[in-house]
C-alpha cells in the first residue's frame, strides 16, 4: 500500500477512514493471523510466519492475506495461527504442519482435527472464542489485536481508528472530561483513582504549558499487560493520549516505556512516526487549532519509576526518587507544570469510551469498578497469558475456568495479585470478586494486574522473602522506614528460612510492617509490608512450621531440607551422579547411589533428573 | 580565599621571665598541650591560622585504635580551651617572626582582620544567614575533559549527544545510548557528558548508578540475563540462577575471566508465560532447572536451539 498523505482537516480524515473501512468490508478472502509479540516470537512465531508465507506462495493463493500481529493473549499455547473470518485457532503449532493447514483449512475450508486444541478428555474445539480460555473473557481493549498489524496505521484506520479522536474534537474539552468521568473509569495503574477527576484537576490547573504522560513503566514482576497492549495495538493508546491532550489542554506528552521492552519501544516509535506523517501530531492538528507533540522516553530500569513523581524526576534528568505529595502532579508536575499521568491501559480505555460512549462502558463490570481489566495470569496454572475480563468476575473462574486449573495435577495454594505491593489470597477466599475494593479489603490490591498462581510446591515464607528482597533492591533509599525497614525484614525472614528464629520474630515483623505503612514517603514503602502481612494472615501455619518444626512444607528453603536416595527405587543409572554440580553423589553403576550430605548444595538437580522417583526430599 | 587586609600586631614579652608559653597550631595536640600547660599554671597563647581551633579531628568519624567518636573526645576540650583563664586563644593568626633565646622570646604574630568585634560577638550566625555572597562556589579551574580522552571516544560521544536536545532532560537517554556504544560507562565519558550537558558531575553519577541499565565496569562480549520476576521465581528461577553461577563461576553483575559472559539479573521481562526465562544477548530462552548446561554448550558452538516445550502445559 502506498504511504498515506498528510491530512489537514477532520473531513479529509473522515473520508480516508470511510474509504479504508469500505475496502476492508469489501474483502471476502481469508486472513491468516500469526500472533507474535515478545513472548510469541520467543516461542517461534517467526518460524511459523515464514512457513505460512512459503505455503501461501507455494499454493499460489491470491485472496489470502497473511498478518503478523501482536500477541492475542494465550501465551502458553504459542506459537499459533488464527484463520479469519472463521476464527479457527491452531495452537502450539509445529512449523512443519503449517502447509497442511493452508492446504486444507485455508484453501478448502476443512479443519485439521488433530491440530486443534483438546480438553483433558480429548474433545477438540476449533473456534477461538469457544475455548475455555477465551469464553469467559470480554476482549474490549485487546479484541482488535488480531485485526491489525501493529506496524500499519492503515489497518488501524480500517477498523475505525482515530474516529474517537475526531468525536472528541467535535465536543468541548469539558464535555470530554464529563464523558470520561461518567464512564466510571478508574486508573488502571493500580491505585484506582477516577481518571475523569484527575483530568479535571489538570484542566483547571493554571499553567502556560501542560504535560500528559503515559506510564508504561510496568515494573511489577509477573505483569505484562502494558507490553502486550503497546506491542499489539499501539494506536489505540496514542489515540487515547490525543483525546486526553485535547481535554486537558496539554501541548506535550511523553510515553514512558521501560527499556526491558525493546519490541514495545520499537512498535510505539514506529506508530508515532506514522501519526506524525499523516498530520496527527504537530501544530494545528487537522485544522482544529490543537497543537500537540509526543515523545518516547525509555525508562532505564528502576521499579520505583512507576511511581509518578519518581517517573517525572527521571524525565527531568535526575535519579528516579519520589517526592512527597502534595503538590500533586496536576498542580505541579513535570518541570513544575500541571501534568497528568495515566497508565497505558487507562489511555486505551479512553479511546474505547469515546468510541462507544460512557453509558455503554459503565454497563460493563460492577457498580464501583466499571469496564474490563487486563490481567496477566501466570505461574503454576495450566494456561497462562493475557486475560481481559469484566470487573466482578471471581478468582475461582479466573484460575480454574480461564486458567484451566493447576499444572501437573498439583494443589492450588494461593494467588498473588498486585505485584510486590499486593498480597497472597488463599483458597478460602476464591469466591472473591475481582474489583478494586474487594481486593483491597482482602489485604491485596488490584495493582497493575499481575496474577501469579501458586501451588503447594511454593513456600509462602520464601515468596514473602522474595518480595522483600525485590523491594529492598528497588527501594530508592530516600526515606528511612522503607530503606532500613526492608533490610530488617529481609534479615528476619532469612533467619526464619534457616530455622534460626530468635523467638518473637513474627511479632517483630508485624511491628515493623505497621511503622513502614505509616511512615514511608511513597507508595512503594507504604505497601511494601503487604506480602508479609497477607502471608502472615492466611498462611501463619507455614511460618510456624519453619519456626517450631524447623521444616519447610513446600521443600523450598534449602537449610531446612535434605535430599536422599531411596535405595529400593534407585537402579544405579548414574544420571544423577553425572548431573550433580558438586560431585556429592557416589555409587557404582547398577547399584544404588548415595548423597554425601556434607557436599550437597541442595540444588535439587538429582531430584529433577531422576527417572525413577528415587530422590527424596525431607 | 579573598585576601584580607592585615593588621600587624605584636605580642611582645618583656625580658622578665613570666612563664608564659606559646603553642603554635590548634589541632588536638596543640589543644591538649595548652590545657596541660595551663593547668600547670603557665599562661598559654594558642595560635592557629584558621578561624577556629580543632584541626583535622572534627572531620573524622572515628579515632584509632578504639573507634571512639572523635567529636565526643574533642568537643569538651574545645570548650575547656576557650574557657580556661590561663589560655589566650589567637585564631586567624600567623606567626611572622621569632627572636630571642630560650626563656626569653619575642614573637611577632600577624592577626588577620575579622571585621567582627570578638568581644561582642555571640556567634549567633545571623550574619552568615543574610550574607548574599556566601553561596559563591569555590571551584577549581575548569578543565576541558576532552584533553584527557582519545579523539575517537570524543567523536562517539559527540555523535550520541547530537541526537538529543542538549539539556538536563536528555541525561538518561544520552547515558542509555552511550552505555550501548561503550558497553559500559567509562569515567571519562561520564565527565564529558557532565561538561557538555552542563549537569553537575554528582548528578550524572547519581543517575548512572541509580538505574540498572547502566554499568560502570566493562561488560563481557555476551550478556546472560536471568529473569527473577515472580512468575519465574515460583517456577524455579533461583535454582536456574544457582546453576548458572556454578557453571560460569561468577556472581550476578560479574564477568567471566575470559571476558566472554556477563551475568545479570532482571526483575521481570514481561514474558512470564515462558518462565523461567534466560536471555542470551537478545534471544529469549525458556530454561528449566538443569537445562542451562545444554544451552550454554549450544550457544558456544553457535547453534540456535529451538525453545523447548513448556512443562506443565497440556494440550
Amino acid at each position: 500500500m502506498s504511504p498515506l498523505k498528510k491530512i489537514s482537516s477532520v473531513k479529509e480524515l473522515e473520508q480516508l477512514i470511510d474509504r479504508l473501512e469500505k475496502e476492508k468490508r469489501g474483502w471476502k478472502g481469508k486472513t491468516i493471523v500469526v500472533p507474535g509479540g515478545t513472548c510469541g516470537n520467543a516461542r517461534g512465531a517467526g518460524n511459523i510466519l515464514k512457513a505460512v508465507n512459503e505455503a501461501v506462495e507455494k499454493e499460489g493463493l491470491k485472496d489470502v492475506k497473511v498478518r503478523a500481529t501482536g500477541c492475542i493473549g494465550y501465551c502458553s499455547q504459542e506459537p499459533m495461527i488464527l484463520i479469519l473470518p472463521e476464527r479457527v485457532l491452531y495452537p502450539d503449532l509445529d512449523p512443519a504442519r503449517v502447509l497442511e493447514i493452508v492446504q486444507k483449512t485455508v484453501k478448502k475450508g476443512k479443519i485439521v482435527e488433530e491440530l486443534l486444541w483438546k480438553d483433558p478428555a480429548g474433545k477438540t474445539i476449533s473456534k477461538m472464542e469457544e475455548l475455555p480460555y477465551y469464553n469467559k473473557q470480554k476482549r474490549m481493549i485487546t479484541g482488535n489485536t488480531e485485526n491489525l498489524d501493529p506496524n500499519s496505521i492503515s489497518d488501524y484506520l480500517a477498523i475505525g481508528g482515530y474516529r474517537a479522536y475526531m468525536k472528541a474534537l467535535n465536543m468541548t474539552p469539558e464535555k470530554v472530561i464529563e464523558e470520561v468521568k461518567s464512564s466510571g473509569l478508574r486508573g488502571r495503574g493500580g491505585a484506582g483513582f477516577s481518571t475523569g477527576m484527575k483530568w479535571e484537576f489538570a484542566r483547571k490547573a493554571e499553567g502556560d504549558i501542560k504535560y500528559i504522560i503515559c506510564n508504561g513503566d510496568e515494573g511489577d514482576p509477573g505483569a505484562f499487560m502494558d507490553r502486550n497492549l503497546l506491542e499489539g495495538s499501539p494506536h489505540s493508546v496514542l489515540e487515547g493520549l490525543l483525546i486526553g491532550a485535547y481535554a486537558i489542554g496539554a501541548s506535550k506528552g511523553y510515553l514512558y516505556i521501560r527499556k526491558e521492552y525493546p519490541l514495545a519501544v520499537r512498535t510505539i516509535r514506529n506508530a508515532l512516526t506514522q501519526i506524525r506523517d499523516i498530520g496527527l501530531l504537530g501544530e494545528n492538528i487537522l485544522g482544529s487549532g490543537m497543537s500537540f507533540e509526543l515523545e518516547v522516553y525509555e525508562g532505564a530500569g528502576a521499579f520505583v519509576c512507576g511511581e509518578e513523581t519518581a517517573l517525572m524526576a527521571s524525565i527531568e534528568g535526575r535519579a528516579g526518587e519520589p517526592r512527597p505529595r502534595p503538590p500533586f502532579p496536576a498542580q505541579s508536575g513535570l518541570w513544575e507544570k500541571p501534568t497528568n499521568i495515566n497508565n497505558v491501559k487507562s489511555w486505551a480505555n479512553v479511546t474505547l469510551i469515546m468510541n462507544k460512549g460512557a453509558d455503554w462502558y459503565s454497563k460493563v463490570g460492577t457498580e464501583t469498578s466499571t469496564g474490563t481489566m487486563l490481567f496477566s495470569l501466570v505461574g503454576k496454572s495450566n494456561n497462562s497469558g493475557l486475560v481481559e475480563v469484566p470487573m466482578g468476575i471471581t478468582l475461582k473462574e479466573m484460575i480454574f475456568d480461564i486458567g484451566g486449573g493447576i499444572a501437573n495435577g498439583n494443589k492450588f495454594k494461593a494467588i498473588q495479585t498486585g505485584g510486590p505491593s499486593g498480597g497472597c489470597i488463599p483458597e478460602s477466599l476464591l469466591d472473591l470478586k475481582i474489583d478494586y475494593d474487594s481486593l483491597t479489603k482482602a489485604g491485596a490490591m488490584m495493582g497493575s494486574g499481575g496474577m501469579i498462581v501458586m501451588d503447594d510446591k511454593t513456600c509462602m515464607v520464601d515468596v514473602a522473602g522474595y518480595f522483600v528482597k525485590f523491594l529492598m533492591d528497588e527501594s530508592c533509599g530516600k526515606c528511612a522506614p522503607c530503606r532500613e525497614g526492608l533490610v530488617q525484614m529481609d534479615i528476619i525472614l532469612e533467619r526464619i528460612k534457616r530455622g534460626e528464629d530468635r523467638g518473637g520474630d513474627i511479632e517483630l515483623l508485624e511491628e515493623l510492617a505497621s511503622v513502614m505503612k505509616d511512615a514511608s514517603l511513597c507508595a512503594l514503602g507504604q505497601t511494601a509490608p503487604n506480602p508479609i502481612l497477607t502471608t502472615l494472615k492466611y498462611f501463619k501455619d507455614e511460618y510456624e512450621a519453619h519456626i517450631i518444626d524447623k521444616k519447610c512444607p513446600a521443600h523450598v528453603c534449602k537449610a531446612l531440607i535434605t535430599y536422599s536416595i531411596d535405595k529400593k527405587k534407585c537402579v544405579g543409572c548414574t544420571l544423577c551422579a553425572t548431573k550433580c554440580p558438586v560431585n556429592a553423589i557416589s555409587g557404582t553403576a547398577k547399584k544404588p547411589h548415595t548423597i554425601d550430605p556434607e557436599e550437597c548444595v541442595k540444588c535439587g538437580m538429582c531430584h529433577d533428573v531422576c527417572n525413577f522417583d528415587a530422590v527424596e526430599v525431607v | 580565599m579573598a585576601a584580607i587586609s592585615g593588621e600587624e600586631a605584636a605580642v611582645k614579652k618583656n625580658t622578665s621571665k613570666k612563664g608564659s608559653v606559646m603553642v603554635v597550631g590548634g589541632g588536638i595536640s596543640g589543644i591538649q598541650s595548652s590545657l596541660d600547660l595551663a593547668d600547670a599554671g603557665f599562661k598559654v597563647y594558642l595560635v592557629d591560622e584558621n578561624q577556629s581551633i580543632g584541626g583535622a579531628m572534627p572531620q573524622l568519624d572515628k579515632t584509632f585504635p578504639t573507634n571512639d567518636c572523635s567529636m565526643c573526645i574533642l568537643a569538651p576540650k574545645l570548650v575547656a580551651t576557650s574557657r580556661h583563664p590561663n589560655i589566650k586563644l589567637m585564631t586567624a593568626s600567623e606567626v611572622k617572626g621569632l627572636q630571642g633565646e630560650p626563656g626569653n622570646f619575642v614573637v611577632t604574630v600577624n592577626r588577620k582582620a575579622r571585621s567582627v568585634d570578638e568581644e561582642l560577638c555571640t556567634a549567633c550566625g545571623d550574619c552568615v544567614e543574610i550574607c548574599p555572597v556566601r553561596f559563591v562556589p569555590q571551584l577549581p579551574e575548569e578543565k576541558d575533559v576532552r584533553t584527557e580522552m582519545n579523539d575517537e571516544d570524543v567523536k562517539k560521544v559527540d555523535e550520541v549527544i547530537s541526537n538529543h536536545p542538549q539539556d538536563e532532560s536528555s541525561l538518561v537517554p544520552v547515558l542509555e545510548d552511550l552505555n550501548e556504544v561503550f558497553n559500559h560507562l567509562p569515567e571519562m565519558v561520564i565527565r564529558y557528558v557532565s561538561q557538555v550537558l552542563d549537569v553537575p558531575l554528582s548528578q550524572v553519577y547519581n543517575v548512572a548508578t541509580f538505574f540498572t541499565a547502566f554499568t560502570l565496569t566493562p561488560r563481557g562480549e555476551h550478556t546472560i540475563k536471568v529473569c527473577l520476576g515472580t512468575a519465574c521465581h515460583v517456577r524455579g528461577a533461583p535454582r536456574v540462577l544457582d546453576e548458572i553461577k556454578l557453571s560460569l563461576g561468577i556472581e550476578p553483575g560479574e564477568t567471566t575471566k575470559d571476558g566472554m559472559f556477563t551475568l545479570e539479573t532482571v526483575n521481570c521481562l514481561g514474558t512470564c508465560a515462558l518462565g523461567p526465562v534466560v536471555v542470551m544477548d537478545d534471544e529469549y530462552h525458556m530454561v528449566t532447572p538443569g537445562k542451562f548446561g545444554d544451552l550454554i554448550e549450544d550457544f558456544k558452538s553457535g547453534i540456535a536451539k529451538p525453545i523447548p516445550k513448556p512443562e506443565g502445559v497440556k494440550k
